[in-house]
């Protein structure tokens, strides 16, 4: 019997863990519209943000030369404290007045749960900011545009 | 002097950024095969110029409904944002009618992006922008003030592209590389200017952003995006980019981004919704990066790398032109109140200096007391004997930098005591006003009280290493002190020697001692009338020259006995069948003009030597006229035979002599002054007047010359001197 039970564990984890892996996500198109800054491309990285205000998970990287990553301050310390693979959610940087799409992957259970979407910029040589623009994580948050107070004129999402 | 300003701020300029410059250079060589290794990728398509937004833009839609961006880069490439099949991101190279995946974007190349980061900013972010951006204009006022000196060189922008004058390696290909590649390297330094500008937000590339009036957006009639008459009439080749609206919804729109401007167009009824022009700025930033980074053309970037090369040429070159002709500075032992020989320069380059160096230090380990220094510098010399001016001429006759202010000198310090002068021009046929400057400085002494003319003015074309010791001979002579120009100036020492047969001798001569030595020897056809024969009449190294004039396929010299003369003493003893060793000196500059339509001869005693030779040789019957002035009416008798059989050959059209011990007293020049109209008449239809004989006659010959020139012509007699329609041989 107890070879069976453990064996019984290891299915009963395994399983558990397949489920959580496979937590429903949906894909949304996520634009990114700068203003029309001058100076070079910026780099902006768009962060899952628990309600108690910390770093939960990289979203979307906006900026692909690892050696500016630093300038992006807050987000960089959670990146270097917990390293991630993010070569598949990287794009390249955005210059004033240009706009940039990407397809982000939130899951369904984080919308409505007090999370927020953080767009968080930094340009060379000029004012980096925490949060350019922040989006609360509700139906309402995804389907309205938001304005931005840095680089950042506005934001808008939409399901894929 | 504009000429030295220019000189001094390029030399300058480039010592100020020669070493950034260096950098830019070779990380510019490195970039400007980016743009070549880009286009050789296969992602363009045949007939892309074609292709309007209104075949394309539907097509991509069709095949990718999210597409989000196209992007037309430099290469003319399209490519795309989209999401694949799959739901992933799409970044991609594709057909512009099909949609069809050519390539995925390349990563950018690490080794292209971190040279690119050093070439604009050295890594030093805004502070090395700047340094960079001064850096491209400062390499701007290099190139301007390097085609001033060309232009200055060449005479005027009319002779740009004619031949150059080679001195040295560096020097020849610093200009003939620079003129090639002065308008590429202009370019690469205003563009690179420009975009560092720009960069620093001194010109107003601020775009505006478009402002769509949502209020009154209208989503009637349906067009669609194939019948779109924006989209029918703007091609792919004019965008830049169009970013997709981001949902169906009639409140997005597409924005189309061309070169010059920006169109927000209804994606439902095709209505321009907005428009903004960028600012000029823009356009001409763009167009900066293009001629800068020669992201268009391979061509233009192959164009750039070459430039780019040269730069580093030029770095090179500049600076071995600039160490040579600081090595010519000279140290002198002896002051110049102290020096019994004084060598003025005059040179714009340094070229003479070696010469005039040369003669200096051999004259110094002669123990004579020599001074050198440059024209501008001219002061009263208290303790000098000899002025020997060794110059070259720049420009159009002008002077040399450093001699420019030598005519004012001269008329403010008149020398205490008398000084014997020589005045050495240096310069290049392949310039119209050849030696001028150093015609005008004989010209301007001869009317100094103090100075005495040693020997005739003489030249050296192309640093000609045989006439500058036709010169160091003739001021050897003259002087007693001996220039050896073989010594510093690699040339072989001893001369080979011919043997010359004397065939006759009028040594029994007339009163005033003048007599004729006719030689012969093997091989003739070299020889010319105005040739020079050296005889060593004592076997050592003192040489005596005498004026050839070939008569008969004979050498015939005629010359004069002096008491105690060593080479008139050593010609008279001559015998008939006596062998004698000599040397031939090649004097091209007084050899019967080639071209001329009609030649003055203008001789006093035996300096009719030459012309009579060449009254001889004139088989082409060329009008001459001879006007040769003597002491006693017996004296031409010497030379009546050859000049009355020149007459009956036509080859001499008129005989004017002048006696100044008999009947009117005349001297050869009065006999000029009485004719002005035909002098002025000869030098203006390109004629020439060929004088020998005493530098006093000549003196007195030119003065006369200048007179009937400066009120006839209005141009001074070097005019005619540089343009080889005046040429002296007199001693």
């Amino acid at each position: 019997m107890p070879r069976f039970f453990k064996l019984f564990c290891l299915f009963a984890a395994l399983f558990m863990i397949g489920q959580a892996a496979s937590a429903q996500t949906n894909k949304y198109k996520c634009m990114v519209q700068m203003s029309n800054y001058m100076g070079d491309g910026a780099y902006v990285v768009i962060s899952l943000i628990n309600s108690k205000g910390a770093y939960e998970k990289t979203l979307y990287v906006l900026g692909s030369d690892k050696k500016w990553y630093n300038s992006l301050k807050e987000w960089h310390k959670f990146y270097k404290a917990k390293p991630t693979n993010i070569n598949a959610i990287t794009g390249a940087s955005v210059t004033g007045g240009d706009r940039s799409v990407n397809v982000i992957e939130l899951e369904q259970s984080k919308i409505n749960a007090g999370y927020k979407i953080r767009f968080e910029s930094a340009v060379e040589d000029k004012k980096y900011n925490v949060s350019d623009v922040e989006v609360p994580l509700t139906t309402e948050g995804l389907s309205a545009k938001t304005e931005g107070t840095g680089y950042i004129r506005h934001v808008r999402f939409s399901a894929n | 002097m504009t000429i030295s300003i220019w000189r001094y701020s390029h030399l300058a300029l480039a010592v100020s950024s020669f070493l950034l410059l260096t950098l830019l250079s070779i990380t510019g060589i490195i970039l400007a095969f980016e743009p070549i290794s880009q286009k050789t990728q296969p992602f363009g398509v045949n007939g892309f110029s074609q292709i309007t937004l209104a075949k394309s833009l539907p097509a991509l839609r069709k095949a990718y409904p999210d597409i989000s961006e196209l992007t037309v880069d430099a290469n003319q490439f399209v490519k795309i944002k989209a999401t694949d099949t799959n739901g992933k991101n799409l970044d991609a190279f594709v057909d512009p009618l099909s949609g069809k995946v050519l390539g995925t974007t390349p990563k950018e190349n690490d080794l292209f992006e971190t040279v690119r980061s050093l070439h604009r900013s050295l890594f030093l972010h805004e502070v090395g922008r700047a340094i960079i951006g001064v850096t491209a204009f400062l390499l701007m006022l290099i190139t301007t003030s390097g085609i001033a000196l060309i232009i200055q060189r060449q005479r005027g922008i009319r002779h740009f592209f004619k031949r150059i004058v080679r001195d040295s390696f560096a020097q020849y290909y610093h200009v003939v590389l620079g003129r090639l590649s002065l308008i590429p390297i202009l370019i690469i330094a205003i563009s690179g200017t420009y975009l560092s500008l720009a960069r620093f937000d001194i010109f107003d590339i601020k775009k505006n952003s478009i402002k769509v009036d949502f209020d009154n957006i209208k989503s009637t009639p349906v067009r669609k995006a194939t019948e779109i008459s924006v989209f029918k009439n703007t091609k792919l080749s004019e965008v830049e980019s169009v970013e997709f609206p981001f949902s169906e919804d009639v409140e997005d729109y597409y924005t189309i981004k061309l070169k010059d401007r920006e169109i927000a167009v209804n994606q439902i009824t095709g209505d321009i919704l907005s428009e903004v022009v960028y600012p000029k700025a823009v356009v001409y930033s763009n167009l900066s990066l293009d001629l800068h980074t020669g992201r268009t053309s391979i061509v233009w970037a192959l164009v750039l790398a070459v430039a780019a090369a040269n730069i580093l040429f030029f770095i090179y070159s500049g600076f071995a032109i600039t160490l040579k002709r600081r090595a010519n500075r000279v140290d002198n032992k002896f002051k110049a109140n102290e020096s019994n020989v004084i060598i003025l320069i005059g040179s714009e380059n340094g070229s003479t200096y070696r010469f005039a160096k040369a003669v200096h230090q051999q004259l110094l380990k002669q123990g004579q007391r020599s001074f050198i220094t440059e024209l501008n510098n001219y002061t009263i010399f208290p303790k000098a004997e000899h002025l020997i001016i060794i110059t070259a001429t720049y420009g159009l006759g002008n002077a040399p930098t450093n001699a420019a202010k030598f005519f004012n000198l001269l008329k403010k310090y008149p020398q205490g005591q008398n000084i014997n002068y020589s005045v050495l021009g240096f310069g290049s046929h392949a310039y119209p006003d050849f030696c001028q400057f150093a015609f005008e400085i004989n010209n301007f002494l001869s009317q100094q009280t103090w100075a005495k003319p040693l020997i005739d003015v003489h030249t050296v074309n192309d640093r000609s290493p045989q006439e500058f010791e036709l010169w160091a001979e003739a001021w050897s002579q003259q002087s007693g002190l001996i220039i050896e120009a073989s010594a510093d100036l690699k040339m072989p020492q001893k001369h080979k020697l011919k043997s010359f047969t004397v065939s006759s001798n009028t040594a029994t001569g007339t009163e005033d001692g003048a007599f004729s030595v006719r030689l012969k020897t093997k091989r003739l056809q070299k020889v010319t009338s105005g040739d020079l024969l050296a005889i060593y009449p004592a076997n050592d190294n003192r040489e005596r020259l005498y004026s050839i004039g070939v008569i008969d396929n004979e050498i015939q010299l005629s010359v004069r006995l002096h008491e105690h003369g060593l080479g008139s003493g050593f010609l008279h003893r001559l015998t008939v069948g006596q062998k004698m060793q000599a040397r031939i000196v090649y004097n091209k500059h007084f050899h019967f003009p080639a071209k001329s339509p009609e030649v003055v001869m203008i001789s006093n005693g035996t300096g009719i030597a030459p012309f009579l030779g060449m009254i001889n040789q004139n088989k082409a019957n060329v009008p001459c006229h001879l006007y040769c002035g003597f002491r006693h009416s017996h004296s031409v008798d010497n030379y009546k035979a050859v000049l009355n059989q020149g007459k009956a050959a036509g080859k001499l059209q008129h005989l004017r002599v002048a006696l100044s011990r008999e009947g009117n007293k005349q001297y050869v020049s009065d006999l000029i002054a009485r004719d002005p109209d035909f002098m002025v008449n000869v030098l203006s239809t390109k004629g020439t007047i060929m004088i020998c004989g005493s530098l006093a006659m000549q003196r007195d010959v030119m003065d006369v010359l200048e007179g009937i020139c400066k009120t006839k012509t209005g141009k001074g007699i070097s005019y005619y001197q540089s343009h080889n329609q005046i040429l002296t041989d007199c001693y």
